[in-house]
């Protein structure tokens, strides 16, 4: 009897006993899907701490944002992120680098498009952080003073270009606006309708204190005050240029929360730039009147950021760090905490999977036993006519373990399937998590070949495992004895 | 009587069952020449397809020996004995034993499963000995679909399609009308003029004597007469 031979006679069995066939298959393929799963997490966290955690340095990247006011002692001020926080950052032991992230609104002029989008301070010290180390073409810049500009991913998109070489070099205008308040102050005053002031002049101080009043008094007159405000500030001012060369192009980190601006400039040139800048954003236009930052003037630096990135020696004790500066009244966010967080959440499913698994492969393994046995049972009297046609105690064994690795082959290719689609759904919901806890979003699961012919392997294992005492047994049938009492 | 192709000297086979030991074959001697057509006679249990069973290899005796061209049976290896059962030996059972989720076609064919002919020829040797047999529209049809008589026929097709040296038949035509015991007997005198040893089992000792050489009798386990057959089929053939 040849391979196939016993092949063509093992499926034909079980394409008999279909039903029988597909419950033992089944149980083989939830005891292989839960492998696959679980494994396939292990494959992918491992890929996942090495690559991208790596490779952004995150595991010694902290983000402080400014604190919120709690809600009992209203009364505490609350202290700012400026440039005298990230001072007292810095000196902390352990930490490399202090740098914040301070954006702002700029049109840049490159070849023929002009775009309006958001340039950032990067200075040298920051530059040298591994969360820039992956320069997609050209260089980082050396001195904070260069007159150069290192592009982001994001902004060759915008451009429409394809090849990041081929910016380096390249010439490249950003335009700011200064603001200009008495320009704005002016056109409020200078209203040639005279409606403004007329309308200013009927409000009725003793009845600001109905709040139905107030609300049409705000909406209604002081509005049309803003409106003008921001008109005359939109067109007065002058504005500032500067030419860069584009040095380097890098690739930024997926996340909202490390997220840089598309056009990096060195920080003296982002000190002339920005200094008493607004842009022309509404949103932040009217941000800028409410927090009074608008008439801040030319003073330059002492604005407040939005968060300050923190590089780590590799030594650096995180939870002393995170501790005082939190003591300081900020938010401190730590990428190694919060991936050992959902790191440690993921293990209890990859636990539980391994759980699934071992309990679905025992289960498996025993139902291919038992139907082993009751197809032998059941074909005692075939045993006995093929043995005495002449088949050996060899061919009847492995006739059985032909139909028992079947099982497990099937069982393990959908299995694997089934694991593949479990991971899937894993990932993306992963992926939400992280995104949401502002990590960047990596695919943790990963399914290589290795682990789709372990799986495989353990498929075929198990069920050839499975068949053996069955297969035995029906080698042993005594053809007389199962002749005669069929 | 011709030279001895198969021989059974000293032959013994028996059950303990419970306290009671069963003789089914006690101090068997016999001796078949190649060619022969033997017929077997004899009351219901006094041991013929024990006989048979023993003469196939099926079984093993319990005690003498069974030598079959100059090789003793209990000499070989399972594997050796298996060979033999596959090549030399065809068997047809008391009760057709045919695989009841096969095709009549796929009855036929396993029996070549196991002495390496390949699928082709499997299938044009297994269509041919069907044919032969006055099956060919038969097929494809499951045991369950088939008539006692072709059923039998099928079970005979099964044992004759691998070509086999000898031929071991037990109650053929049990079941069956004269008609189609009459179509059985000429299959097996067809097979036997071709040269074919047949060792047939019956309790029709009319059919017995019109197709064999020679009709040997069976009581309790022994071989109790030995009548030559009138008619010596290949001594005229
Ligand atoms: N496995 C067994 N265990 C116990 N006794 C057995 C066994 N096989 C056969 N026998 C006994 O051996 C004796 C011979 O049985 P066997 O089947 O050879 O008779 P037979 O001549 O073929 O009968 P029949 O004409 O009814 O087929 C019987 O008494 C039977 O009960
Ligand atoms: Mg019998």
């Amino acid at each position: 009897m040849t391979l196939r031979d016993g092949i063509v006679l093992a499926t034909g069995n079980l394409w008999r006993m279909k039903l029988r066939a597909i419950l033992t298959i089944t149980g083989v393929v939830i005891a292989i899907g839960a492998f696959v799963a679980m494994l396939s997490f292990a494959a992918g966290s491992h890929g996942y701490i090495s690559n991208e955690y790596q490779e952004l340095g995150l595991f010694n990247t902290m983000q402080v944002y400014p604190g919120k006011s709690s809600e009992d002692d209203g009364e505490s001020k609350i202290p700012t992120l400026d440039m005298n926080a990230v001072d007292r950052f810095a000196s902390l032991s352990g930490v490399n680098v202090a740098y914040p992230f301070d954006d702002f609104s700029v049109d840049a002029m490159f070849g023929d498009t002009l775009l309006e989008t958001r340039a950032q301070a990067l200075p040298v010290a920051a530059a040298r952080t591994k969360l820039f180390s992956r320069v997609l073409a050209g260089r980082l810049f050396d001195g904070d003073e260069d007159r150069e500009a290192i592009v982001e991913e994001s902004f060759l998109e915008m451009t429409g270009t394809e090849v990041a070489d081929s910016v380096i070099g390249e010439r490249i205008v950003l335009a700011v606006r200064k603001p200009d308040v008495e320009r704005a102050l002016f056109h409020v005053l200078s209203d040639e309708s005279g409606e403004l002031g007329e309308a200013l002049s009927r409000v009725v101080p003793e009845s600001l204190g109905t709040a139905d009043y107030r609300r049409r008094i705000m909406t209604g007159t002081l509005g049309g005050v803003a409106r003008r405000f921001l008109e005359g500030f939109l067109e007065g001012g002058r504005v500032e240029r500067e030419t860069l060369i584009v040095c380097g192009v890098v690739r930024g980190a997926g996340s909202r929360s490390l997220r840089t601006a598309p056009i990096l400039v060195p920080a003296e040139v982002a000190r002339r730039m920005s200094a008493g800048t607004i842009g022309t954003d509404p949103a932040e236009l009217y941000a800028a009147l409410q927090s009074g930052r608008l008439f801040v003037g030319e003073g330059g630096g002492d604005g407040e950021f939005p968060r300050v990135t923190l590089d780590l020696g590799s030594r650096a004790n995180h939870d002393e760090i995170g501790d005082s500066i939190e003591a300081m009244g900020f938010e401190v966010f730590s990428y190694a905490r919060q991936f050992e967080e959902i790191r440690r959440s993921y293990l209890i499913l990859e636990l539980g999977l391994a759980v699934v698994g071992l309990v679905a492969l025992v289960t498996a393994a025993l139902g291919i036993v038992n139907t082993m046995f009751m197809s032998i049972s059941e074909r005692r009297g075939e045993i006995g006519v093929l043995k005495s046609l002449g088949a050996d105690e060899e061919t009847i064994r492995t006739i059985f373990l032909i139909e028992s690795s079947i099982i497990g082959l099937l069982g393990a290719l959908f299995g694997i399937l089934l694991g593949w689609i479990v991971s899937r759904v894993a990932s993306i919901i992963l992926k939400i998590v992280m995104e949401k806890q502002g990590v960047p979003p990596i695919d943790v699961f990963a399914t290589p070949l290795w682990l789709i012919l372990l799986a495989v392997m353990i498929g075929l294992g198990v069920s050839l495992l499975s068949g053996v005492i069955p297969a035995a047994r029906a080698a042993r049938v005594d053809p007389v004895v199962a002749l005669r009492s069929n | 009587m011709s030279r001895s192709w198969l021989s059974a000297s000293n032959l013994n086979r028996s059950y303990d069952h419970g306290p009671n030991r069963v003789h089914a074959v006690r101090d068997l001697n016999l001796h078949i020449a190649r060619g022969e057509f033997l017929s077997i006679v004899g009351a219901s249990g006094s041991g013929k397809s024990t006989l048979l069973n023993l003469l196939a290899g099926l079984d093993t005796p319990s005690s003498g020996t069974i030598e079959v061209d100059g090789v003793m049976l209990g000499e070989l290896e399972p594997r050796e004995l298996a060979r033999y059962r596959a090549r030399l030996v065809g068997m047809v059972f008391q009760s057709f034993h045919l695989i009841s989720h096969q095709t009549a076609l796929q009855n036929v064919e396993l029996a070549l499963y196991f002495s390496d002919v390949g699928p082709t020829e499997r299938r044009e040797r297994a269509l041919e000995t069907l044919d032969r047999l006055g099956l060919s529209d038969r097929v494809d049809h499951r045991p369950a679909a088939l008539s006692g008589g072709e059923q039998q026929r099928v079970a005979v097709a099964r044992a004759l399609v691998k070509e086999p040296e000898v031929l071991f038949a037990d109650e053929p035509t049990g079941n069956l009308d004269r008609k189609n015991s009459e179509q059985i007997a000429r299959i097996l005198m067809e097979s036997h003029a071709r040269g074919l040893t047949i060792v047939l089992v019956t309790h029709d000792s009319e059919f017995a004597a019109k197709c064999s050489d020679r009709t040997v009798t069976m009581d309790y386990g022994r071989l109790v007469s030995e009548n030559d057959s009138p008619r010596v089929r290949h001594d005229t053939a």
